[in-house]
């Protein structure tokens, strides 16, 4: 377990250290740079120049890459270009809603996800097709509607028709009802998306797990359907769907990006748009090194948690 | 319809059970109209063939299958409760308490994240109404009972830290522990080696009869049966054909198929002169349904009337009947139209020109681990063996799984490379695989297949291969129509006829076999044994046949070389060897393969070897048998015996070997 | 050689096979005797027909505007309205699943071609090659698929080809890794070490024995790839970075119409159900094709 923790972090490093380079190095790839980009047509020549010198993109590459990385660590990610303001700050008051989207997400769809799925397993192993072609026609369909177009549907629905849930409006900490009401939406729409992925992976886990013929043993020792569901196949199952929540969560990470465009909420997404679309490119490496870091850094939690679950793999 | 000679009820009584399975094909018929009763404390076995229904007939009395299986007609009395009226609720109080089960893969059996004492002792909780620590100490004297070695500390294993055997004998003790009236082990040895197997029936049997258990114990194996049943069931495409008590199945059998089966079994007696009987043929499609006598088109006996009307069970005796038109059966004609030809031995003119020479080859695979790349784990799979194989003789190689049988196969064929040692071959080794279904590139036609060889080493133009595929397809005994076929679309028996075609390509000296009968039907078995045997014949070919079946590699062999743990601890010829082992090992072994002959069985000594293969990764300075042993003394362990010839012709690694 | 002695083949069971050519129909018709792929069909043929026709139909040009008919609800004469500039929602939307499909099928090609070679390269020679693959595929693998997307497009710019491939490198890392597992499953099969016995050469073992059996599997992947790209480049051009106005896509279509939610529902509405239609038409075609290339999985 030690040596595979170990081994794992030791993956986590190389990966971290590769994302960072990939950023780096892939920005410097845009035609022009970062300065004239910025600037568009507004400088030229000597006053071009000294913004290239400001911006330090005259330093040798290393020398660039190498101050990058140093910011990196002390996290200092230097400042806007548009506002001035440190970057450091912005994400500071743009994560933690991001991450609170993302975590009730998760913890809603799993909630729904797994009974759902594991009731559509149980149905299409006894051979009643029905209900578990309902559960996952449905999951199927949900999980391909492209999640801004569902984020308008609702926000057409529950805001503009309805007016449940204001579409717009501040967002502040100090005010819980405000949050509560501005991001109920938007987890509502992710939640769909990940209920559908989570329970066709939980479906698929435990119709396999049914099947298998530790749950025929238990069966042949008179325990009741129930207990073997939630004693073996459930038990059993629980680490292909670790595993899965660990994987879906990219995918979630790309739908907060888009309902926080469209539901107008100050989270990183929205940074990261603005970002790209006022050609503020440090901003824009800082901000992929953070999406990618929180990905990798789940994944390796999910991965850790999956061993320590599995009892076959501690030596 | 049966006859019971006792006058107590019976404890089971299955009445016309019909179990189906819907699938895309149709439907099949896994269990059609069976009929028979199991008194308190009988063994029963039920033989037949793979998918002959006897799982579907097990899993069918306790109601145990799932979709799409279904249990479509008949009755089920045990005790006189007819559990196909019994509601899920009452079922599950029969389940575990009345009825015991143990299943086939003793690997997948037991749940992997639960300890072996939570899976032992809620049932004895639950049945036997008994407090944890009770249920506890319960469950470590079953685990004593059935053989486990400290069961205190055993207990709170996980299934994963045992071997195979220990696990099989954790669900017997499971089993057990609620002391059912009635034992179901559906092939309960089948995935054990021969050794393990003799431990599991022997302790099958002891504890069954202690508490008077009824058993009903299925299997392929007829020497298993003769070794443990009072009376057998034989099952043929779903039907149960005859059922007899043990001797009369044995010393009379009354079906057709019975008596086939019976004469296919090399018999371990005297020297094997004459090519084995073989069933022509294979067993139906299930999944179409089955006109009349479902043996027919394999059957020398059959007439018009078994192609109109399905024979019913009749009467051939006090408890025996059988479901056959014929009242003799085959009665002494024999089984094909083969013409009886005598088996030649190795006594051809090359008979020791030596093509194949082993001299004291390793083979170690070295794990290591992560953090510290000096504690290294060395498995020695093959371990100083030094062989010969003459042109045109086969040389037999037996042992158990994991002794090393096949890495001395792939290094033999160039798959591996040795760690140490020599090879020399003259001439071209080839191949033959145990599992035909993965043997053949799933998408291309057999006849690409069998070209393939001559397409890599560039023989001939395109028509000279065609001819040269087209020649091999007949030498083996199957015709030009299955060229075009794609391996999907033949049986296992073909696939291995294909697989020798593919082998004798290039006309290579030395054909290696590694298990080619394993995967096949016993029916089929005898086919292909025939087929290499004839083959070392005509060619000169000489085969390497590896094999866990003592019986086929004595029947086979010209020499057999017996592996333990990587080393070859004895080798000569091999009816010698099977009738006067030289090395303990040896002995064990032949101990412990069921002979299908009841009489013999009944006298034998249940001379079981003890305990299991040491761990590959431990070291061992002296003797590697010392551990199981029964003759091991204080040099055993110390001092390392060297593979030596201690009589003409004869080579074994014992120190006491005479 | 004479094979009188040898045993007869088992006759009984040859006549139970149909004629090779038979079997052959048989197979085709198991593309079509599955419902899922037909499905697939019954949408992805009349959409494909509708964007043939599409000039020879009486529907306004997707660019032309049409100042007298702004913000129609759906008509007859406009099926799915028009938008503030009188454009024909309809006419835009079949040029957007146009753009949609050759997304869709240049990422799902690309993906796979790309997918398969390295993929293989890595699975069967393994040591140091397969790490430096497998180390570059874990760090495109670190950010999520649609992040990536929109960083390269940062990096390459907006428009259709930057956008496939934006997409195509964000998803190839998942072929490498499903080929290389294929490769590393087929290449302990039994008939490439009979391959090796006779001493075929490495190109012969992938040429003949792996890509061939792995090649399949691919296919699915592909065609899920295929609806993930389409869903993917709505995404990105939804944001405003993927094709851009005034060339219609499904996305920006949907884009555009956010404005105007309250006052004309249908200008975001329906092109977001023809997309669904799309996707599903694709996953319907993967799961037809894993049924009928994989005998196995029919239930
Ligand atoms: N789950 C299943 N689906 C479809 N057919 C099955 C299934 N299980 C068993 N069968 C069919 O039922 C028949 C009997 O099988 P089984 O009882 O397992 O035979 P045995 O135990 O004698 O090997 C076979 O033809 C087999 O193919
Ligand atoms: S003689 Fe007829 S009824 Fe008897 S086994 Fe042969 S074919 Fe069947
Ligand atoms: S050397 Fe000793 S331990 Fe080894 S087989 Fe002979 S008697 Fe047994
Ligand atoms: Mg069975």
């Amino acid at each position: 377990m030690l040596a595979y923790s170990l081994k794992k972090l030791l993956q986590l490093v190389v990966t971290t250290i590769g994302v960072v380079m990939l950023v780096f190095f892939a920005m410097r790839l845009i035609p022009g740079d970062a300065a004239a980009a910025m600037a568009g047509d507004t400088l030229s020549g000597a006053a071009l120049e000294r913004l290239r010198d400001q911006m330090g993109l005259n330093d040798p590459l290393l020398v660039q890459f190498w101050n990058f990385v140093r910011g990196l660590l002390v996290l200092d990610f230097g400042r806007t270009l548009t506002t001035n303001l440190p970057v450091s700050d912005l994400i500071r008051s743009a994560a933690p809603i991001t991450l609170l989207i993302a975590i009730a997400t998760i913890i809603l769809a799993i909630a729904i996800a797994i009974p759902l799925g594991t009731v559509a397993a149980f149905m299409a192993h006894k051979g009643h097709k029905t209900l578990d072609n309902l559960i996952t026609g449905l999951a199927m369909i949900i999980d391909l509607m492209p999640s801004f177009w569902t984020a308008l549907v609702f926000l057409l629905i529950f805001s503009l028709t309805l007016g449940w849930f204001p579409a717009s409006g501040p967002i502040s900490w100090d005010d819980p009802y405000s949050i509560v009401m501005r991001l109920a939406l938007p987890i509502l729409v992710l939640s769909l998306s990940q209920v559908a992925i989570l329970a066709r992976m939980t479906r698929t886990a435990v119709l396999e797990v049914l099947s298998e013929d530790y749950v025929r043993t238990a069966r042949a020792m008179g325990w009741s359907e129930l207990r073997v569901l939630f004693r073996h196949a459930l038990k059993n199952a629980a680490l292909p769907i670790v595993t899965v929540v660990g994987l879906s969560f990219g995918n979630l990470l790309n739908g907060t990006i888009i309902v926080e465009a469209i539901f107008t909420i100050p989270g990183v997404g929205t940074v990261l748009i603005n970002g790209i679309n006022s050609r503020d490119y440090q901003l824009v490496q800082v901000l992929m090194i953070f999406y990618a870091l929180l990905f990798v850094f789940i994944n390796f939690a999910t991965d850790i948690l999956y061993r320590a679950l599995d009892p076959r793999v501690k030596f | 319809m049966i006859h019971q000679g006792e006058i107590t009820a019976p404890l089971l009584d299955v009445r016309n059970l019909r179990t189906e399975f819907a699938t895309d094909g149709g439907t099949v018929r896994a269990v059609d109209d069976a009929s028979f009763s199991i008194m308190p404390g009988e063994r029963i076995a039920v033989v037949g063939e793979s998918g002959s229904g006897k799982s579907a007939m097990a899993m069918s009395i306790l109601r145990l299958l799932v979709y799409p299986g279904r249990v479509v007609a008949g009755d089920v009395l045990l005790e006189g409760t007819n559990i196909a009226q019994l509601s899920e609720r009452q079922l599950n109080q029969l389940r575990g308490r009345s009825v015991g089960t143990v299943f086939q893969d003793p690997m997948s059996s037991l749940d992997p994240v639960m300890r072996i004492s939570k899976q032992m002792t809620a049932p004895i909780m639950r049945n036997l109404g008994m407090n944890y620590k009770e249920a506890h100490a319960e469950a470590v004297e079953w685990l004593r009972k059935v053989g486990i070695p400290d069961p205190e500390r055993r207990i709170t294993a996980f299934p994963f830290e045992m071997s195979g055997g220990m696990r099989q004998r954790v669900m017997i003790a499971m089993a057990l522990s609620c002391r059912p009236k009635l034992l179901i082990a559906d092939e309960p040895t089948t995935a054990l080696d021969v050794t393990i197997q003799a431990q599991i029936v022997e302790i099958l049997k002891k504890l069954t009869s202690e508490a008077n258990t009824a058993m009903m114990f299925i299997t392929h194996d007829l020497g298993l049966v003769a070794r443990l049943a009072d009376k057998v069931a034989v099952m043929y495409a779903g039907r149960i054909v005859e059922f007899a008590t043990v001797e009369e199945i044995f010393a009379a059998p009354c079906h057709p198929y019975t008596q086939s089966l019976l004469r296919t079994i090399p018999s371990p007696t005297a020297l094997n002169t004459s090519r084995l009987p073989q069933i022509p043929g294979l067993p139906p499609d299930m999944k179409k349904a089955i006109q009349g006598c479902a043996f027919r088109e394999r059957c020398r006996a059959a007439t018009d009337i078994c192609a109109r009307e399905a024979p019913a069970l009749t009467d051939r005796g006090a408890s025996h009947v059988a479901a056959c038109w014929q009242p003799e059966g085959l009665g002494s004609s024999p089984i094909d139209a083969q013409p009886d030809r005598a088996l030649r031995r190795n006594d051809g003119p090359f008979r020791d020109r030596v093509i194949v020479e082993i001299n004291n080859l390793n083979k170690h695979f070295v794990s290591s681990s992560f953090l510290s790349r000096t504690k290294r784990n060395v498995i020695r799979a093959v371990n100083g063996v030094s062989l010969r194989v003459r042109q045109g003789e086969t040389l037999g190689i037996v042992g158990e799984s994991g002794c090393g049988k096949s890495t001395l196969a792939r290094l033999l064929l160039g798959l591996e490379k040795p760690s140490s040692g020599e090879i020399f071959t003259e001439g071209l080794t080839q191949m033959v695989f145990q599992d035909p279904a993965s043997s053949f590139n799933p998408k291309m036609r057999i006849r690409s297949i069998i070209e393939e060889p001559l397409l890599v080493k560039r023989k001939g133009d395109w028509r000279t291969r065609q001819a040269r595929v087209e020649e091999l397809v007949k030498l083996v005994g199957l015709d030009e129509a299955h060229l075009d076929r794609f391996p999907g679309q033949l049986s296992g028996g073909q696939l291995q006829r294909i697989a020798v075609a593919r082998a004798l390509a290039l006309e290579p000296s030395v054909v290696v076999a590694d298990e080619p009968t394993s995967a096949l039907d016993v029916s089929v078995r005898a086919q292909i044994i025939n087929l290499l045997a004839d083959l070392k014949q005509e060619l000169g070919v000489a085969f390497v046949f590896i094999s866990h079946d003592l019986l086929t590699v004595q029947y086979i062999s010209d020499r057999i070389a017996v592996m333990y743990l990587g080393e070859v601890v004895e080798y000569g010829p091999a009816d010698l060897v099977f009738n006067s082992p030289s090395h303990p090992y040896t002995k064990a072994l032949i101990d412990a393969v069921p002979i299908p002959d009841p009489a013999r069985e009944a006298k034998r000594a249940s001379a079981v070897l003890k305990g299991e293969l040491p761990s590959p990764l431990s070291e061992i300075s002296g003797c590697t048998f010392a551990t199981r042993c029964p003759l091991a003394t204080e040099q055993c362990r110390t001092e390392k015996p060297k593979l030596r010839q201690h009589r003409k012709s004869r080579e074994a690694a014992c120190h006491y070997a005479k | 050689m004479s094979n009188t002695a040898i045993t007869p083949p088992e006759r009984a069971d040859i006549t139970r096979f149909f004629p090779v050519k038979t079997v052959m129909a048989l197979r085709r018709n198991r593309f079509l005797s599955n419902s899922k792929m037909i499905g697939a069909l019954l949408i992805l043929a009349p959409l494909g027909l509708l964007i043939l026709c599409a000039p020879l139909l009486p529907l306004q040009a997707p660019l032309q505007t049409n100042l007298m008919a702004m913000m129609q609800p759906p008509s007859l004469e406009h099926p799915f309205g028009t938008d503030r500039m009188g454009r024909d929602i309809f006419s835009r939307t079949l040029e957007g699943v146009k753009i949609s499909l050759q997304v869709g099928l240049s990422v799902a090609a690309l993906a796979l071609v790309v997918g398969m070679l390295l993929g293989t390269l890595a699975g069967f020679f393994g040591g140091l090659i397969d790490r430096a693959i497998m180390v570059i595929v874990d760090i495109f693998m670190a950010f999520p698929s649609l992040l990536l997307a929109i960083g390269l497009i940062a990096v390459m710019g907006t428009g259709l080809v930057p956008v496939v491939m934006a997409i195509a490198i964000a998803d190839i890392p998942r072929f490498i890794r499903l080929q290389r597992s294929l490769v590393l499953g087929l290449r302990t099969r039994a008939y490439i070490d009979a391959a090796r016995t006779v001493h075929a050469s490495q190109f012969w073992l992938m040429s003949r024995h792996i890509v061939p059996n792995s090649l399949a599997p691919m296919l699915v992947a592909a065609s899920i790839s295929a609806a993930n790209a389409i869903l993917v480049e709505a995404s990105l051009s939804f944001l405003g970075l993927g094709i851009m106005p005034p060339a219609p896509s499904l996305g920006n279509l949907i884009r555009e119409g956010q404005l105007y939610m309250e006052q004309a529902w249908w200008i975001s509405t329906l092109p977001g159900v023809v997309i669904l239609l799309i996707a599903i038409s694709f996953h319907f075609l993967s799961d037809g094709m894993r049924q009928a290339l994989d005998p196995r999985s029919r239930k």
